[in-house]
């Protein structure tokens, strides 16, 4: 080519048929020498992609050593180009290197956004940091227009060309022009080249990419001094063009005068971390990823397999008959002839992403889109987790744990210790904080006593234990993030989008506040106010009240949007008293047992929650219309007339005249018991003072037969038995007047006091441990 | 000619089919009148090189029409779904007309449609006379379009019996239809290919069974998706109804109309306009059809029994009528769409009012 020796291949970062074309050139030109668009200062750690236990989808990542949450990565899926031109090197003995600006640059580049917003806690994860642009193998979302041409031109030019995936033009634009490596190198570069010129030079992002070619073509003149082979260069496909450009080495130093000084080398930390498929994705926020990356991986696989199409129509197959759809071998084979010619009526050569999946749809799925939308997550991003070497430099989680143990002087011990945290204190909030995220990370090292049982809100008690194998579970955790505040938020966050009660979503939210995960936090509420809509279970809708009370009165010393709770647990409240009345009819014993237990929890949130006066309306009159149906199941029938007694919503007359329906000698005395324990469970000290409960128990209990006296005698004991001692004299008492005394007077029985000493002698023995005390 | 209401769709587009015609040089399937992309462009409009303009019939996706033109290209059934009012059958027709030349082989398919309407009938008169013989024999719309290679179209397919609906799958499957009788078959011209209509969200219909079902390639053709398509379709439908029932539609009927709508899309569509508040949907389909009819009797209400304005009292019956199918299920869905968002908007004060006092 141009340049003696040296030779560019522009590349679609993660473009399987640009891997394909790379490693044939590479084949064919055999380099000395391949150097790759990577942070330079990281070259020491490539030829580890190539260890045996090095499983794709993996990432670099960098990170300053003080602030984990400053990181980069570079993630690598098998079918990257520069990971294959890696392995490529690799095996073939040729030398390695990284061109791109140092990470230590980089980083110091963006610490300063990261020490300031530290004293807030904020999570400032890469991902939400206004700033230029970054390297396209970062993870970072960008919109500018500009940008995203520059981050996938290829993707650019597809959709330009009214394609969605930049893969299906690449493979009949480009791979159309023949099988000559070269020329299709040449093609691309000529297209970079076109596009290159619409852009004026005025861009933000510009300067920043104008950096990094200079940093390229210094490394590239250096390299090709001291080499004498051939040398390849692996860039994004954007770079070539400038990288050929000529510029004296003088002016290109002048070019990166203005960057930071770099950081000190300890400062700096560099590892490889396993990566998921999911987040290689677009949709995961990653900027330079690519929409469907099974899709590609399966691409990049069936390489060469004329089938490549029935396969994947194969695959899609398989996953719809696991999620329970009838699908016949006749359909797929349908399904590949309405993709090939959907395809034909389209002008493309062959049938691309699109085409399949309209396909899918119209034969697999009986033209439904939502069949094939449930299943589109697992197909097109996949679960893939990658491996890394045991060799690998220590991950930054270990690390961020040290750095917070030390901050929060939280020693790790392998035997219990019980700590008591005052939240109220910046070192215990801390420390309670810690201990909820690596909970969340299923690192148990403290296990939270009497969680919600104490009095206080402001006081935690933890236990502490310490296990070995706590540091590997923190390690897998690494897929998550870099530090554990973002793991955690991270971890929450995917498991809030696939948790869909209600009760649970509203609790995991609470566990957010308390972990300080303002992020997943966010997550957790828009996902509660959507599912609130598909929800009529009362009882989720009851269990996700009491949560989320607590929510709204923990305080709004975060930067929490709490207004949206408010309204939130007014419309759900409104909800569950819609639902109340229906749902609560023809339930069993043991369901209406869950539904005492929701509405009490409920029941008691929303008097605490001090909720606007039409809705507690809607909440008594729901009550009200519980106790009304005759369908209604007695127990829960019976809970809300007391609760609509004890907020004094019926008075004393109706309530005797309730009580005295239901607690007549006509009705069944199960019923009448159903009733009588669902009004008294946890309540029955309401009848020492209140003289009309008194009355209108005391006459139904003297109604009963004998028989059914006994038969209900067990159900009694247990309301009963929430009395104590002296409660239950007291009762004693009301209830027979002054007669109590003489009643249950001790009388001496006569028969037994020659018994008496003969036992005295056996209860000495056994207070000496004396076994013989039986004889 | 004038005096006939509505003409066949390809003599209504003639002309944009001829000039289709006369640039088309793409490849043709065997007996199609036009070619694959020429039938797309005839669906979706654009404009020949000719300067012929060819207007749109289906606004809407173009990768639906796509993908229905390619199920026909391939000798698969193709099975047009979804609920009243969007523009199935029309599309069929067109289709039809693009491809074949011809929308008039139909068949609409009733509760009391029988086998010999699909199949063949017979000339009693002949047969008694002669025997069984082809002379005999008296073709339906579907052989008469496998003897020449054509389209044929099946309306409401669902609408008929599950056990007529099974006649079609050797056709399907083999492409012939045997005649026993005559210990004979008719067998397919190349071409020939069936497009039915059905829709999906409706009761009282005989499901597909499992084996016909997968012999057809489905394409669901949805509701429109902009909110002012859908009014300006209303109002126009609207407008052209009262015309005919002579009724004078009342100035405020837009905004009306647009009151409706809003129910109707924030119901159907499981969330509000701004998308804060999800919400259920109810069991019925809310079709753009359905808000037609609703007006439509708002309207009559208003003239006969009101002051010719349209108020809240006059729609809200319609309008309950419209969403509570189920009265369970339904009635409490609205109720909840009434207390936690219709109660809060102050334009739809009187709406929240009258349906809360007709519930």
């Amino acid at each position: 080519m141009s340049k003696a020796g040296i030779h560019y291949f522009g590349i679609r970062h993660h473009g399987p048929g640009s891997a394909k074309r790379l490693i044939a050139a590479l084949d064919r030109l055999q380099p000395e020498k391949v150097l790759i668009e990577g942070p330079a200062d990281c070259s020491e750690l490539l030829p580890l992609l190539a260890h045996q236990q090095m499983k794709p989808p993996v990432a670099l990542l960098a990170y300053s050593a003080e602030q984990p949450a400053c990181s980069i990565y570079y993630p690598f899926a098998e079918f990257s180009p520069e990971y294959q031109a890696c392995l490529w090197a690799v095996r073939n003995n040729a030398e390695l290197t990284f061109i791109d600006l140092p990470v230590n640059i980089q980083l110091a580049q963006r610490l300063p956004e990261y020490i300031e917003p530290q004293d807030n806690e904020n999570d400032v994860t890469e991902t939400q940091t206004p700033k230029p642009s970054e390297e396209p193998n970062d993870s970072e979302p960008h919109n500018n227009e500009a940008d995203q041409i520059s981050r996938d031109p290829i993707g650019t030019l597809a959709r330009l060309a009214g394609y969605e995936d930049g893969e299906a033009w690449w493979n009949e634009l480009i791979e159309q022009n023949g099988d000559d490596d070269q020329q299709i190198f040449a093609t691309v570069e000529y297209a970079m080249g076109a596009l290159r010129e619409k852009l004026t030079g005025d861009e933000k992002d510009t300067v920043h990419d104008i950096q990094r070619e200079a940093q390229m073509r210094l490394e590239i003149a250096k390299a090709s001094k001291t080499i004498t082979g051939e040398i390849a260069v692996v860039c994004g496909a954007w770079h070539v063009p400038a990288l050929r450009e000529k510029h004296s080495a003088k002016s290109d130093r002048e070019r990166l005068k203005s960057l930071p000084t770099k950081l000190a080398k300890s400062k700096v930390k560099t590892t490889w971390i396993p990566w998921t498929s999911p987040r290689l994705a677009t949709i995961s926020g990653y900027g330079a990823g690519v929409s469907a990356p099974m899709w590609y991986q399966h691409i990049w696989r069936q390489n060469d397999n004329d089938q490549a199409l029935e396969h994947w129509l194969g695959h899609v197959a398989h996953a719809l008959r696991e999620a329970g759809q009838i699908v016949s071998t006749a359909s797929v084979i349908e399904a590949v002839r309405l993709s090939k010619s959907l395809a034909l009526v389209r002008n493309r050569p062959t049938p691309g992403f699109e085409e399949i999946r309209e396909a899918v749809i119209a034969c697999l799925c009986f033209g439904e889109s939502l069949v094939w939308q449930q299943l589109e997550d697992k197909l097109l991003l996949g679960n893939l987790v990658g491996e890394i070497p045991d060799v690998a430099p220590l991950v930054p989680l270990l690390e961020d744990l040290q750095r917070l143990q030390k901050k929060n002087k939280l020693k790790p011990e392998a035997l219990e210790r019980e700590v008591s945290l005052d939240l109220r204190s910046t070192t215990g909030l801390g420390k309670s904080i810690l201990l909820h995220r690596l909970n969340i990370l299923i690192v148990p090292w403290g296990k939270l006593i009497d969680a919600g049982g104490s009095r206080g809100t402001f006081r935690e008690r933890w236990l502490l234990c310490w296990e070995p194998e706590y540091a590997v579970r923190l390690v897998e955790n690494l897929v998550y993030g870099s530090t554990i505040e973002q793991a955690a938020n991270n971890k929450l966050c995917e498991s809030l989008t696939h948790e869909n009660h209600l009760g649970k979503l509203a609790d995991t939210v609470q566990l957010c506040l308390e972990s300080q995960l303002n992020k997943a936090a966010e997550v957790g509420l828009s996902r509660l106010n959507n599912r609130a809509a598909h929800t009529s279970d009362a009882l989720e809708l009851l269990d996700s009240l009491s949560p989320l009370v607590n929510i709204s009165r923990y305080g709004t010393a975060r930067d929490m949007s709490l207004g949206l709770i408010g309204e939130l647990i007014n419309r759900l409240s409104i909800q569950a008293a819609l639902a109340l009345p229906y749902a609560c009819r023809n339930i069993n014993d043991e369901e209406s047992q869950h539904y005492r237990h929701s509405i009490n929890r409920a029941h008691a949130a929303l008097q605490l929650a001090e909720l606007d006066i039409t809705i507690m309306d809607e909440w008594w009159q729901a009550l009200q219309q519980v106790i009304a149906s005759h369908q209604s199941s007695l127990q829960v029938a019976g809970l809300c007339a007391r609760l609509l007694y004890q907020a004094k919503i019926i008075d004393n007359d109706t309530l005797q005249v309730l009580l005295q329906r239901t607690l007549s000698p006509g009705l069944p005395v199960a019923d009448a018991a159903r009733f009588f324990e669902g009004f008294f469970t946890d309540a029955v000290q309401r009848l020492l003072y209140d003289q009309v409960l008194m009355d209108a128990v005391e006459n139904w209990l003297i109604s009963l037969e004998e028989e059914t006296f006994i038969e209900s005698l067990p159900l009694f004991r247990r309301v009963f038995s929430d009395l104590d001692a002296t409660e239950r004299k007291r009762m004693m008492d009301t209830i027979l007047g002054g007669q109590s005394s003489s009643l249950v007077q001790k009388r001496i029985n006569s028969m037994t006091l020659p018994l008496w000493p003969t036992h005295l002698q056996r209860i000495g023995k056994l207070i000496q441990r004396n076994k013989t005390w039986t004889q | 000619m004038s005096d006939i209401i509505r003409q066949p769709v390809e003599i209504t587009y003639q002309a944009e089919l001829d000039a289709l015609k006369a640039e088309d040089t793409g490849k043709k399937p065997e007996n199609w009148h036009l070619s694959p992309q020429a039938v797309v462009t005839y669906l979706m409009g654009g404009k020949t090189t000719d300067g012929t303009e060819i207007s749109a019939k289906y606004i809407g996706k173009r990768r639906l029409i796509e993908t229905a033109v390619a199920t026909l290209a391939t000798d698969r059934a193709l099975l047009l779904l979804g609920v009243p009012g969007t523009a199935k059958s029309w599309v069929s027709e067109h289709l039809s007309a693009g491809i074949s030349g011809t929308s008039t082989q139909v068949i609409q398919c009733t509760a009391g449609t029988d086998e010999n309407q699909i199949r063949y009938g017979w000339n009693y008169a002949q047969l008694l006379a002669n025997g069984p013989s082809k002379e005999a024999l008296v073709p339906t719309p579907l052989l008469r379009a496998m003897e020449s290679g054509s389209l044929c179209r099946l309306e409401e397919l669902t609408r008929m019996g599950s056990d007529v609906q099974d006649t079609l799958i050797t056709v399907l499957s083999e492409k012939m239809l045997p005649i026993p009788e005559l210990n004979d078959s008719i067998y397919a011209q190349q071409g020939f290919n069936i497009i039915a209509t059905a829709n999906n969200k409706d009761k009282g219909v005989n499901e597909l069974s499992s084996a016909l079902k997968r012999r057809f390639n489905v394409v669901v053709l949805p509701l429109p998706d902009d909110m002012n398509e859908e009014i300006t379709i209303i109002s126009r439908r609207v407008s052209e109804m009262g015309a005919s029932l002579e009724l004078p539609v009342p100035k405020n009927a837009n905004e009306e109309i647009k009151k409706v709508v809003t129910i109707f899309r924030e119901l159907r569509g499981g969330e509000t306009l701004d998308g804060r508040v999800t919400l259920k949907t109810p069991t019925g389909n809310l079709s753009t059809a359905e808000a037609i009819s609703v007006m439509v009797g708002g309207l009559s209400q208003a003239n006969w029994f009101g002051d010719g304005q349209f108020n809240a009292e006059d729609i809200s019956s319609n309008l309950v009528g419209a969403i509570v199918k189920d009265p369970v299920q339904d009635k409490a869905v609205l109720e909840e769409y009434l207390e936690t968002v219709l109660k809060k908007r102050q334009e739809f004060a009187d709406y929240y009012q009258t349906i809360n006092e007709i519930l």
